[in-house]
Protein backbone atom coordinates (compact mmCIF):
# COMPACT_ATOMS: atom_id res chain seq x y z
CA UNK A 1 0.00 0.00 0.00
CA UNK A 2 1.93 3.45 -0.95
CA UNK A 3 -0.79 6.13 -0.94
CA UNK A 4 -4.17 6.75 0.69
CA UNK A 5 -4.77 10.39 -0.31
CA UNK A 6 -4.91 13.76 1.15
CA UNK A 7 -4.28 13.04 4.80
CA UNK A 8 -7.82 13.72 7.13
CA UNK A 9 -7.38 14.96 10.94
CA UNK A 10 -8.19 12.48 13.25
CA UNK A 11 -11.24 14.71 14.08
CA UNK A 12 -12.84 14.46 11.21
CA UNK A 13 -15.07 12.44 9.77
CA UNK A 14 -15.11 10.00 6.92
CA UNK A 15 -18.78 9.18 6.57
CA UNK A 16 -21.46 10.05 8.80
CA UNK A 17 -25.13 8.98 8.93
CA UNK A 18 -27.28 11.26 10.48
CA UNK A 19 -31.20 10.07 11.34
CA UNK A 20 -30.49 7.49 8.84
CA UNK A 21 -33.26 5.47 7.53
CA UNK A 22 -32.84 1.95 4.99
CA UNK A 23 -34.19 -0.47 4.02
CA UNK A 24 -35.17 -2.54 0.67
CA UNK A 25 -38.15 -2.62 -1.75
CA UNK A 26 -40.68 -0.62 -0.11
CA UNK A 27 -39.55 -2.66 3.93
CA UNK A 28 -38.05 -0.49 6.36
CA UNK A 29 -35.60 -2.11 8.20
CA UNK A 30 -33.45 0.67 10.21
CA UNK A 31 -34.72 4.18 11.23
CA UNK A 32 -33.22 7.02 13.37
CA UNK A 33 -29.02 5.68 12.87
CA UNK A 34 -26.92 8.30 13.83
CA UNK A 35 -22.89 7.27 13.47
CA UNK A 36 -19.79 9.22 12.32
CA UNK A 37 -17.08 7.31 11.26
CA UNK A 38 -13.65 8.53 11.57
CA UNK A 39 -10.12 7.41 10.09
CA UNK A 40 -8.28 4.97 11.19
CA UNK A 41 -11.37 3.80 13.06
CA UNK A 42 -12.24 -0.29 12.93
CA UNK A 43 -15.85 -0.33 12.86
CA UNK A 44 -17.94 -3.76 13.49
CA UNK A 45 -21.74 -3.58 12.47
CA UNK A 46 -23.09 -6.50 14.33
CA UNK A 47 -26.04 -8.14 15.71
CA UNK A 48 -28.45 -12.01 14.01
CA UNK A 49 -29.00 -12.37 11.19
CA UNK A 50 -32.13 -10.12 9.21
CA UNK A 51 -31.55 -7.07 11.60
CA UNK A 52 -30.35 -4.98 9.03
CA UNK A 53 -26.71 -5.08 9.26
CA UNK A 54 -25.61 -5.34 5.38
CA UNK A 55 -28.30 -3.12 4.74
CA UNK A 56 -26.96 -0.65 6.90
CA UNK A 57 -24.17 -0.49 5.04
CA UNK A 58 -25.24 -0.98 1.40
CA UNK A 59 -27.03 1.98 2.42
CA UNK A 60 -24.18 3.95 3.64
CA UNK A 61 -21.97 3.28 0.39
CA UNK A 62 -25.15 4.04 -1.83
CA UNK A 63 -25.81 0.48 -3.26
CA UNK A 64 -29.41 0.93 -1.53
CA UNK A 65 -31.20 4.12 -1.65
CA UNK A 66 -31.54 5.35 1.73
CA UNK A 67 -35.57 5.46 3.34
CA UNK A 68 -34.79 8.90 5.04
CA UNK A 69 -32.04 11.07 6.80
CA UNK A 70 -28.57 12.27 5.29
CA UNK A 71 -25.11 10.53 4.97
CA UNK A 72 -22.51 12.78 4.71
CA UNK A 73 -18.86 11.97 3.45
CA UNK A 74 -15.90 13.92 4.66
CA UNK A 75 -13.54 16.00 2.98
CA UNK A 76 -11.22 13.73 0.26
CA UNK A 77 -13.37 11.10 0.66
CA UNK A 78 -15.14 10.22 -2.60
CA UNK A 79 -15.74 6.78 -4.36
CA UNK A 80 -12.42 6.32 -5.57
CA UNK A 81 -11.42 6.59 -1.71
CA UNK A 82 -13.89 3.41 -1.13
CA UNK A 83 -13.44 -0.41 -1.37
CA UNK A 84 -16.08 -2.49 -0.86
CA UNK A 85 -15.74 -6.73 -0.02
CA UNK A 86 -19.23 -7.94 -0.96
CA UNK A 87 -20.82 -11.01 0.94
CA UNK A 88 -20.77 -12.64 -2.40
CA UNK A 89 -19.93 -12.06 -5.50
CA UNK A 90 -22.32 -13.23 -7.89
CA UNK A 91 -20.30 -14.18 -10.95
CA UNK A 92 -21.86 -16.58 -13.59
CA UNK A 93 -20.81 -20.22 -13.26
CA UNK A 94 -17.21 -20.75 -15.06
CA UNK A 95 -17.41 -17.25 -16.19
CA UNK A 96 -13.72 -17.39 -17.40
CA UNK A 97 -11.47 -14.85 -15.77
CA UNK A 98 -7.51 -14.69 -13.61
CA UNK A 99 -6.80 -13.27 -10.67
CA UNK A 100 -5.47 -9.92 -12.80
CA UNK A 101 -8.89 -9.50 -14.68
CA UNK A 102 -10.81 -9.90 -11.55
CA UNK A 103 -8.63 -7.50 -9.34
CA UNK A 104 -8.43 -5.08 -12.06
CA UNK A 105 -12.05 -4.70 -12.16
CA UNK A 106 -11.75 -3.17 -8.80
CA UNK A 107 -10.27 -0.24 -10.41
CA UNK A 108 -12.91 0.69 -12.52
CA UNK A 109 -14.12 4.45 -12.11
CA UNK A 110 -10.85 5.60 -11.33
CA UNK A 111 -8.13 7.41 -13.84
CA UNK A 112 -4.88 4.43 -14.05
CA UNK A 113 -3.20 4.05 -17.20
CA UNK A 114 -2.31 -0.02 -18.09
CA UNK A 115 1.05 0.14 -16.04
CA UNK A 116 -0.54 1.83 -13.30
CA UNK A 117 -3.12 -0.77 -13.04
CA UNK A 118 -0.75 -4.00 -13.15
CA UNK A 119 1.16 -2.67 -10.55
CA UNK A 120 -2.11 -1.97 -8.61
CA UNK A 121 -2.91 -5.41 -9.27
CA UNK A 122 0.07 -7.21 -8.43
CA UNK A 123 0.72 -4.70 -5.41
CA UNK A 124 -2.60 -6.21 -4.16
CA UNK A 125 -2.19 -9.58 -4.65
CA UNK A 126 0.90 -9.49 -2.80
CA UNK A 127 -0.80 -7.59 0.12
CA UNK A 128 -3.64 -10.80 0.17
CA UNK A 129 -0.62 -13.47 0.02
CA UNK A 130 -1.34 -14.59 -3.68
CA UNK A 131 2.00 -12.74 -5.16
CA UNK A 132 2.42 -14.09 -8.80
CA UNK A 133 -0.96 -15.72 -8.80
CA UNK A 134 -1.69 -13.21 -11.48
CA UNK A 135 -2.31 -15.41 -14.32
CA UNK A 136 -4.33 -18.28 -12.84
CA UNK A 137 -7.64 -19.00 -13.33
CA UNK A 138 -10.10 -17.45 -10.34
CA UNK A 139 -11.90 -20.84 -10.70
CA UNK A 140 -8.66 -22.99 -10.20
CA UNK A 141 -8.82 -21.45 -6.65
CA UNK A 142 -9.82 -22.79 -3.46
CA UNK A 143 -12.41 -20.82 -1.26
CA UNK A 144 -10.17 -18.80 0.45
CA UNK A 145 -7.96 -17.61 -2.15
CA UNK A 146 -11.29 -16.49 -3.88
CA UNK A 147 -12.33 -14.57 -0.68
CA UNK A 148 -8.48 -13.23 -0.51
CA UNK A 149 -9.13 -12.11 -4.77
CA UNK A 150 -12.27 -10.48 -3.59
CA UNK A 151 -10.20 -8.47 -0.75
CA UNK A 152 -7.43 -7.84 -3.33
CA UNK A 153 -10.06 -6.27 -5.68
CA UNK A 154 -11.05 -3.93 -3.22
CA UNK A 155 -7.60 -2.77 -1.90
CA UNK A 156 -6.30 -2.40 -5.62
CA UNK A 157 -7.98 1.04 -5.60
CA UNK A 158 -5.61 1.75 -2.80
CA UNK A 159 -9.30 3.32 -0.59
CA UNK A 160 -8.98 5.14 2.65
CA UNK A 161 -12.44 3.51 3.69
CA UNK A 162 -12.62 -0.16 3.59
CA UNK A 163 -16.31 -1.72 4.00
CA UNK A 164 -15.99 -5.53 3.88
CA UNK A 165 -19.45 -7.67 4.30
CA UNK A 166 -19.58 -10.90 6.36
CA UNK A 167 -16.37 -12.15 4.85
CA UNK A 168 -16.45 -15.25 6.66
CA UNK A 169 -19.29 -17.51 5.50
CA UNK A 170 -18.34 -20.18 4.34
CA UNK A 171 -14.59 -19.67 5.33
CA UNK A 172 -12.52 -22.21 7.48
CA UNK A 173 -11.28 -21.55 10.54
CA UNK A 174 -7.38 -20.55 9.11
CA UNK A 175 -8.38 -18.34 6.08
CA UNK A 176 -11.08 -16.31 8.10
CA UNK A 177 -7.97 -16.03 10.56
CA UNK A 178 -5.64 -15.02 7.81
CA UNK A 179 -8.22 -12.27 6.21
CA UNK A 180 -8.79 -10.71 9.59
CA UNK A 181 -5.01 -10.49 10.79
CA UNK A 182 -5.03 -8.81 6.86
CA UNK A 183 -7.27 -6.31 7.94
CA UNK A 184 -6.25 -5.67 11.52
CA UNK A 185 -2.60 -5.23 10.16
CA UNK A 186 -3.71 -2.70 7.15
CA UNK A 187 -5.65 -0.88 10.02
CA UNK A 188 -3.10 -0.82 12.32
CA UNK A 189 -0.31 -0.28 9.59
CA UNK A 190 -1.37 1.56 6.76
CA UNK A 191 -4.25 3.52 8.94
CA UNK A 192 -6.83 2.11 6.87
CA UNK A 193 -10.28 2.92 8.14
CA UNK A 194 -12.35 -0.51 8.36
CA UNK A 195 -16.18 -0.98 8.65
CA UNK A 196 -16.43 -5.15 8.67
CA UNK A 197 -20.32 -6.74 8.92
CA UNK A 198 -20.36 -9.69 10.90
CA UNK A 199 -22.25 -11.37 13.45
CA UNK A 200 -19.42 -12.99 15.51
CA UNK A 201 -18.86 -10.64 18.73
CA UNK A 202 -15.35 -12.75 20.24
CA UNK A 203 -13.96 -11.42 16.59
CA UNK A 204 -15.17 -7.49 17.22
CA UNK A 205 -14.58 -7.71 20.92
CA UNK A 206 -11.24 -8.52 19.85
CA UNK A 207 -10.49 -6.11 17.17
CA UNK A 208 -13.08 -3.27 17.01
CA UNK A 209 -12.68 0.22 18.01
CA UNK A 210 -16.19 0.96 17.63
CA UNK A 211 -19.06 -0.73 17.14
CA UNK A 212 -23.04 -0.56 15.91
CA UNK A 213 -25.55 -2.90 17.30
CA UNK A 214 -27.73 -3.37 14.89
CA UNK A 215 -31.71 -4.83 16.49
CA UNK A 216 -35.09 -3.97 16.29
CA UNK A 217 -35.01 -1.34 13.70
CA UNK A 218 -32.40 0.66 15.62
CA UNK A 219 -28.55 0.57 16.10
CA UNK A 220 -26.83 1.43 19.28
CA UNK A 221 -23.45 2.78 18.48
CA UNK A 222 -20.40 4.05 19.79
CA UNK A 223 -16.91 2.90 21.14
CA UNK A 224 -16.41 -1.18 21.84
CA UNK A 225 -16.01 -0.56 25.61
CA UNK A 226 -19.57 1.39 26.01
CA UNK A 227 -21.40 -1.28 23.82
CA UNK A 228 -19.68 -5.04 24.70
CA UNK A 229 -21.45 -5.67 27.60
CA UNK A 230 -23.50 -8.91 28.51
CA UNK A 231 -27.05 -7.23 29.16
CA UNK A 232 -26.28 -5.24 25.71
CA UNK A 233 -25.02 -7.66 23.81
CA UNK A 234 -28.27 -10.05 25.43
CA UNK A 235 -30.32 -7.58 24.54
CA UNK A 236 -29.72 -7.28 20.63
CA UNK A 237 -28.80 -11.21 20.62
CA UNK A 238 -31.88 -12.21 22.54
CA UNK A 239 -29.69 -14.95 24.85
CA UNK A 240 -26.84 -14.67 26.52
CA UNK A 241 -23.12 -14.13 24.92
CA UNK A 242 -19.90 -15.22 25.38
CA UNK A 243 -17.02 -13.74 24.15
CA UNK A 244 -14.18 -16.22 23.49
CA UNK A 245 -10.79 -14.63 23.50
CA UNK A 246 -8.80 -15.05 19.91
CA UNK A 247 -5.51 -16.80 21.18
CA UNK A 248 -2.56 -15.73 19.13
CA UNK A 249 -3.85 -12.99 17.19
CA UNK A 250 -2.84 -9.42 18.14
CA UNK A 251 -5.22 -6.44 18.25
CA UNK A 252 -5.40 -4.05 15.41
CA UNK A 253 -4.91 -1.36 17.77
CA UNK A 254 -4.35 -0.98 21.16
CA UNK A 255 -6.96 -0.71 23.23
CA UNK A 256 -7.87 2.33 24.50
CA UNK A 257 -6.83 3.11 28.13
CA UNK A 258 -9.23 1.87 30.81
CA UNK A 259 -11.28 -0.55 27.93
CA UNK A 260 -13.10 -3.37 29.37
CA UNK A 261 -15.19 -5.53 27.33
CA UNK B 1 -18.79 -22.10 -53.86
CA UNK B 2 -19.43 -20.75 -57.29
CA UNK B 3 -23.39 -21.12 -56.30
CA UNK B 4 -22.69 -18.34 -53.43
CA UNK B 5 -20.43 -16.20 -55.78
CA UNK B 6 -23.22 -16.22 -58.30
CA UNK B 7 -26.24 -15.18 -56.17
CA UNK B 8 -23.89 -12.17 -54.71
CA UNK B 9 -25.51 -9.74 -56.88
CA UNK B 10 -28.89 -10.35 -56.10
CA UNK B 11 -28.60 -11.18 -52.14
CA UNK B 12 -26.01 -8.67 -51.32
CA UNK B 13 -27.86 -7.10 -48.97
CA UNK B 14 -29.12 -9.77 -46.81
CA UNK B 15 -26.35 -11.01 -46.71
CA UNK B 16 -24.20 -8.06 -45.16
CA UNK B 17 -27.12 -7.51 -42.84
CA UNK B 18 -26.82 -11.02 -41.59
CA UNK B 19 -23.19 -10.83 -40.80
CA UNK B 20 -23.32 -7.27 -39.18
CA UNK B 21 -26.20 -8.72 -37.18
CA UNK B 22 -23.81 -11.63 -36.56
CA UNK B 23 -21.40 -9.21 -34.88
CA UNK B 24 -23.64 -6.62 -32.94
CA UNK B 25 -25.47 -9.53 -31.57
CA UNK B 26 -21.61 -11.45 -30.71
CA UNK B 27 -21.01 -8.01 -28.88
CA UNK B 28 -24.13 -7.97 -26.82
CA UNK B 29 -24.36 -11.71 -26.33
CA UNK B 30 -20.88 -10.96 -24.19
CA UNK B 31 -23.27 -9.19 -21.56
CA UNK B 32 -26.05 -11.67 -21.45
CA UNK B 33 -23.54 -14.62 -21.56
CA UNK B 34 -21.49 -13.15 -18.54
CA UNK B 35 -24.77 -12.61 -16.51
CA UNK B 36 -25.92 -15.82 -16.78
CA UNK B 37 -29.08 -14.57 -18.28
CA UNK B 38 -29.05 -16.67 -21.70
CA UNK B 39 -32.95 -17.16 -21.74
CA UNK B 40 -33.60 -13.34 -21.68
CA UNK B 41 -32.84 -13.57 -25.03
CA UNK B 42 -35.61 -16.19 -26.18
CA UNK B 43 -37.87 -14.59 -23.99
CA UNK B 44 -37.66 -11.15 -25.85
CA UNK B 45 -37.74 -12.46 -28.93
CA UNK B 46 -41.21 -13.79 -28.03
CA UNK B 47 -42.56 -10.20 -26.40
CA UNK B 48 -41.63 -9.06 -29.71
CA UNK B 49 -43.28 -12.01 -31.81
CA UNK B 50 -46.01 -10.92 -29.80
CA UNK B 51 -45.36 -7.47 -31.15
CA UNK B 52 -45.75 -8.11 -34.37
CA UNK B 53 -48.76 -10.27 -34.13
CA UNK B 54 -51.02 -7.33 -32.23
CA UNK B 55 -49.29 -4.78 -34.93
CA UNK B 56 -50.88 -6.99 -38.00
CA UNK B 57 -53.93 -7.11 -36.21
CA UNK B 58 -54.21 -3.65 -36.05
CA UNK B 59 -53.48 -2.94 -39.27
CA UNK B 60 -55.91 -5.81 -40.55
CA UNK B 61 -58.74 -4.62 -38.54
CA UNK B 62 -58.18 -0.82 -38.47
CA UNK B 63 -56.50 0.06 -41.74
CA UNK B 64 -56.55 0.18 -45.37
CA UNK B 65 -54.07 -1.60 -47.79
CA UNK B 66 -50.61 0.79 -48.48
CA UNK B 67 -51.53 2.50 -44.95
CA UNK B 68 -48.15 3.19 -42.63
CA UNK B 69 -50.38 0.83 -39.98
CA UNK B 70 -49.66 -1.87 -42.45
CA UNK B 71 -46.05 -0.88 -42.96
CA UNK B 72 -42.94 -2.92 -42.34
CA UNK B 73 -41.73 0.38 -40.54
CA UNK B 74 -44.61 0.19 -38.23
CA UNK B 75 -44.43 -3.71 -37.53
CA UNK B 76 -40.68 -2.99 -36.72
CA UNK B 77 -41.59 -0.07 -34.30
CA UNK B 78 -44.04 -2.51 -32.72
CA UNK B 79 -41.42 -5.29 -32.80
CA UNK B 80 -39.06 -3.51 -31.08
CA UNK B 81 -41.34 -1.90 -28.48
CA UNK B 82 -42.12 -5.29 -27.25
CA UNK B 83 -38.83 -6.16 -27.33
CA UNK B 84 -37.82 -3.24 -24.92
CA UNK B 85 -40.55 -3.42 -22.72
CA UNK B 86 -39.81 -7.11 -22.20
CA UNK B 87 -36.19 -6.44 -21.19
CA UNK B 88 -36.98 -4.17 -18.52
CA UNK B 89 -39.66 -6.00 -17.43
CA UNK B 90 -37.14 -8.56 -16.64
CA UNK B 91 -34.71 -6.49 -15.64
CA UNK B 92 -37.09 -4.65 -13.00
CA UNK B 93 -38.92 -7.65 -11.70
CA UNK B 94 -36.24 -9.87 -10.51
CA UNK B 95 -34.29 -8.79 -7.65
CA UNK B 96 -33.95 -9.05 -3.48
CA UNK B 97 -37.53 -9.34 -2.23
CA UNK B 98 -38.67 -10.20 -5.49
CA UNK B 99 -39.81 -12.84 -7.66
CA UNK B 100 -36.43 -15.02 -9.45
CA UNK B 101 -34.94 -13.78 -13.23
CA UNK B 102 -35.77 -16.85 -13.87
CA UNK B 103 -39.35 -17.28 -13.56
CA UNK B 104 -39.86 -13.56 -14.79
CA UNK B 105 -38.27 -14.74 -17.58
CA UNK B 106 -40.61 -17.48 -18.16
CA UNK B 107 -43.41 -15.94 -17.67
CA UNK B 108 -42.40 -13.26 -20.66
CA UNK B 109 -40.99 -16.30 -22.62
CA UNK B 110 -44.81 -18.23 -22.35
CA UNK B 111 -46.63 -15.26 -22.74
CA UNK B 112 -45.48 -14.17 -25.79
CA UNK B 113 -45.12 -17.76 -27.38
CA UNK B 114 -49.03 -18.14 -26.23
CA UNK B 115 -50.90 -14.55 -26.73
CA UNK B 116 -49.03 -14.32 -30.19
CA UNK B 117 -50.32 -17.47 -31.67
CA UNK B 118 -53.88 -16.96 -30.30
CA UNK B 119 -53.84 -12.85 -31.78
CA UNK B 120 -52.47 -13.98 -35.46
CA UNK B 121 -54.55 -17.27 -35.23
CA UNK B 122 -57.24 -15.43 -37.36
CA UNK B 123 -55.22 -13.00 -39.48
CA UNK B 124 -55.19 -13.65 -42.99
CA UNK B 125 -51.39 -14.80 -43.83
CA UNK B 126 -50.93 -14.13 -39.68
CA UNK B 127 -49.58 -17.48 -38.98
CA UNK B 128 -47.47 -17.62 -42.02
CA UNK B 129 -45.74 -14.70 -40.75
CA UNK B 130 -44.85 -16.22 -36.65
CA UNK B 131 -43.60 -19.50 -38.61
CA UNK B 132 -41.38 -17.11 -40.60
CA UNK B 133 -40.32 -15.31 -37.79
CA UNK B 134 -39.50 -18.52 -35.38
CA UNK B 135 -37.37 -20.37 -38.23
CA UNK B 136 -36.04 -17.58 -39.63
CA UNK B 137 -35.76 -16.49 -43.16
CA UNK B 138 -33.55 -13.43 -43.48
CA UNK B 139 -34.03 -12.69 -47.33
CA UNK B 140 -35.34 -9.77 -48.31
CA UNK B 141 -33.04 -7.24 -46.32
CA UNK B 142 -32.35 -4.26 -47.67
CA UNK B 143 -29.89 -1.08 -48.29
CA UNK B 144 -31.29 0.56 -45.18
CA UNK B 145 -31.09 -2.71 -42.99
CA UNK B 146 -27.36 -2.82 -43.36
CA UNK B 147 -27.08 0.60 -42.94
CA UNK B 148 -28.79 0.25 -39.81
CA UNK B 149 -27.30 -2.54 -38.00
CA UNK B 150 -23.53 -1.51 -39.38
CA UNK B 151 -24.63 1.68 -37.17
CA UNK B 152 -26.08 -0.36 -34.03
CA UNK B 153 -23.04 -2.58 -34.37
CA UNK B 154 -20.77 0.53 -34.78
CA UNK B 155 -22.40 2.34 -31.54
CA UNK B 156 -22.16 -0.94 -29.92
CA UNK B 157 -18.53 -1.84 -30.28
CA UNK B 158 -17.35 1.83 -29.51
CA UNK B 159 -19.74 1.46 -26.04
CA UNK B 160 -18.21 -1.68 -25.06
CA UNK B 161 -14.65 -0.69 -26.00
CA UNK B 162 -15.12 2.45 -23.72
CA UNK B 163 -16.61 1.09 -20.99
CA UNK B 164 -15.36 -1.94 -21.49
CA UNK B 165 -14.42 -2.94 -17.53
CA UNK B 166 -16.82 -1.12 -16.19
CA UNK B 167 -19.65 -3.25 -18.06
CA UNK B 168 -17.87 -6.71 -17.22
CA UNK B 169 -17.84 -5.44 -13.30
CA UNK B 170 -21.40 -4.79 -13.77
CA UNK B 171 -22.14 -8.29 -15.49
CA UNK B 172 -19.97 -9.91 -12.84
CA UNK B 173 -20.80 -8.31 -9.62
CA UNK B 174 -23.19 -5.23 -9.56
CA UNK B 175 -23.06 -4.08 -5.79
CA UNK B 176 -19.88 -4.10 -6.27
CA UNK B 177 -20.44 -1.93 -9.87
CA UNK B 178 -22.39 0.36 -7.50
CA UNK B 179 -20.32 0.69 -4.73
CA UNK B 180 -17.78 2.09 -7.01
CA UNK B 181 -20.27 4.30 -8.38
CA UNK B 182 -21.23 2.41 -11.32
CA UNK B 183 -24.69 4.15 -11.62
CA UNK B 184 -28.01 1.97 -11.26
CA UNK B 185 -29.21 3.49 -14.62
CA UNK B 186 -27.00 1.16 -16.01
CA UNK B 187 -29.61 -1.99 -15.39
CA UNK B 188 -32.27 -0.23 -17.41
CA UNK B 189 -29.96 1.11 -19.90
CA UNK B 190 -28.85 -2.09 -20.97
CA UNK B 191 -31.81 -3.91 -20.88
CA UNK B 192 -33.02 -1.21 -23.02
CA UNK B 193 -30.18 -1.97 -25.63
CA UNK B 194 -30.70 -5.44 -25.76
CA UNK B 195 -34.31 -5.09 -26.30
CA UNK B 196 -34.05 -2.69 -29.27
CA UNK B 197 -31.19 -4.69 -30.39
CA UNK B 198 -33.29 -8.13 -30.81
CA UNK B 199 -36.49 -6.00 -31.77
CA UNK B 200 -34.62 -4.97 -34.83
CA UNK B 201 -32.48 -7.94 -35.71
CA UNK B 202 -35.71 -10.29 -34.82
CA UNK B 203 -37.96 -8.49 -37.48
CA UNK B 204 -35.27 -9.03 -39.81
CA UNK B 205 -33.78 -12.15 -39.34
CA UNK B 206 -35.98 -14.28 -37.15
CA UNK B 207 -36.17 -15.58 -33.68
CA UNK B 208 -33.70 -18.81 -34.45
CA UNK B 209 -30.79 -16.49 -36.03
CA UNK B 210 -30.91 -14.06 -33.21
CA UNK B 211 -31.45 -16.32 -30.25
CA UNK B 212 -28.44 -18.07 -31.79
CA UNK B 213 -26.65 -15.38 -32.93
CA UNK B 214 -26.81 -13.71 -29.45
CA UNK B 215 -25.90 -16.55 -27.18
CA UNK B 216 -23.86 -19.45 -29.05
CA UNK B 217 -20.66 -17.24 -30.43
CA UNK B 218 -20.44 -15.90 -26.47
CA UNK B 219 -20.57 -19.48 -25.06
CA UNK B 220 -18.22 -20.82 -27.49
CA UNK B 221 -16.11 -17.73 -26.48
CA UNK B 222 -17.10 -18.46 -22.81
CA UNK B 223 -15.22 -21.67 -23.39
CA UNK B 224 -12.35 -20.46 -25.25
CA UNK B 225 -11.37 -17.47 -23.17
CA UNK B 226 -9.13 -17.66 -19.95
CA UNK B 227 -10.45 -14.00 -19.30
CA UNK B 228 -14.12 -12.32 -20.04
CA UNK B 229 -12.77 -9.07 -21.24
CA UNK B 230 -11.46 -11.27 -24.96
CA UNK B 231 -15.04 -12.58 -25.02
CA UNK B 232 -16.27 -8.87 -26.70
CA UNK B 233 -13.77 -9.77 -29.38
CA UNK B 234 -13.61 -13.42 -29.67
CA UNK B 235 -17.54 -13.82 -29.94
CA UNK B 236 -18.24 -11.35 -32.55
CA UNK B 237 -15.70 -12.79 -34.73
CA UNK B 238 -16.57 -15.96 -34.29
CA UNK B 239 -20.04 -15.07 -34.91
CA UNK B 240 -19.51 -13.26 -38.18
CA UNK B 241 -16.94 -16.33 -39.18
CA UNK B 242 -20.18 -18.94 -38.61
CA UNK B 243 -22.60 -16.83 -40.15
CA UNK B 244 -20.04 -15.79 -43.21
CA UNK B 245 -19.16 -20.29 -43.22
CA UNK B 246 -23.14 -21.09 -42.67
CA UNK B 247 -24.62 -19.11 -45.17
CA UNK B 248 -21.99 -19.68 -48.01
CA UNK B 249 -22.67 -23.66 -47.15
CA UNK B 250 -26.20 -22.81 -46.78
CA UNK B 251 -26.12 -21.66 -50.34
CA UNK B 252 -24.31 -24.26 -52.08
CA UNK B 253 -26.48 -27.00 -50.37
CA UNK B 254 -29.51 -25.03 -51.07
CA UNK B 255 -30.53 -25.10 -47.04
CA UNK B 256 -31.52 -22.31 -45.10
CA UNK B 257 -28.45 -20.43 -44.33
CA UNK B 258 -29.82 -19.48 -40.81
CA UNK B 259 -30.42 -22.74 -39.33
CA UNK B 260 -27.08 -23.78 -40.71
CA UNK B 261 -25.47 -21.02 -39.43
CA UNK B 262 -27.06 -21.94 -35.95
CA UNK B 263 -26.02 -25.38 -36.77
CA UNK B 264 -22.57 -24.71 -36.88
CA UNK B 265 -22.39 -22.60 -34.33
CA UNK B 266 -24.18 -25.52 -32.35
CA UNK B 267 -21.30 -27.69 -33.12
CA UNK B 268 -19.08 -25.33 -32.46
CA UNK B 269 -19.86 -25.27 -29.32
CA UNK B 270 -19.84 -28.84 -28.35
CA UNK B 271 -16.04 -28.69 -29.49
CA UNK B 272 -15.67 -26.02 -27.02
CA UNK B 273 -17.34 -27.79 -23.95
CA UNK B 274 -14.87 -31.05 -25.18
CA UNK B 275 -11.66 -29.21 -25.83
CA UNK B 276 -12.42 -27.40 -21.98
CA UNK B 277 -13.00 -31.32 -20.63
CA UNK B 278 -10.00 -31.98 -22.03
CA UNK B 279 -7.77 -28.82 -20.63
CA UNK B 280 -9.49 -29.74 -17.45
CA UNK B 281 -9.14 -33.54 -17.12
Amino acid sequence: MTTRGTPVERSEFLLRAVDLSAGHGRKTVLEGVNLSIRPGEFWFFLGTNAQGKSTLLNTLLGVLPKKGGAIETGRGLDRAAIGYVPQRCDLAPNLPTTAHEFVSLGLVGLAVDRAERDVRVRDALAEVGLGGLERKSYWAMSGGQRQRVLVARALARRPRLLCVDEPMNNLDLVTERNLLSLLARQNRDEGLTVVFVTHDVSVAAHFATHVALVHGRAADVGPKAQLLKPDLLERAYGAPVTIVPLVGMEPARPAPIGATV
Amino acid sequence: MQAFFDSWPLFRETYLAAWWIAALLGLVGVLVVARDQIFVGAAISQASTLGIALGMCVGAAFASEGSVWRSDAFLSVVAVAFAVGAALLIARSSGIGKESHEAVTGFVYLLGASAAVLVIARSPHGLDEVQKLAGSSVIGASAVDVRIFAGLTLVTAVAVFVRRRALVLFAMDPLMARAVGVSRIWDGAAAAWLGLVMGMTIRSAGMLFSFGLLVLPALVAKNVCRATLPMFVVAPLVAVAASVAGFVAGNVSNQNEAQFTVALLCGLLALAWLARSFRHA
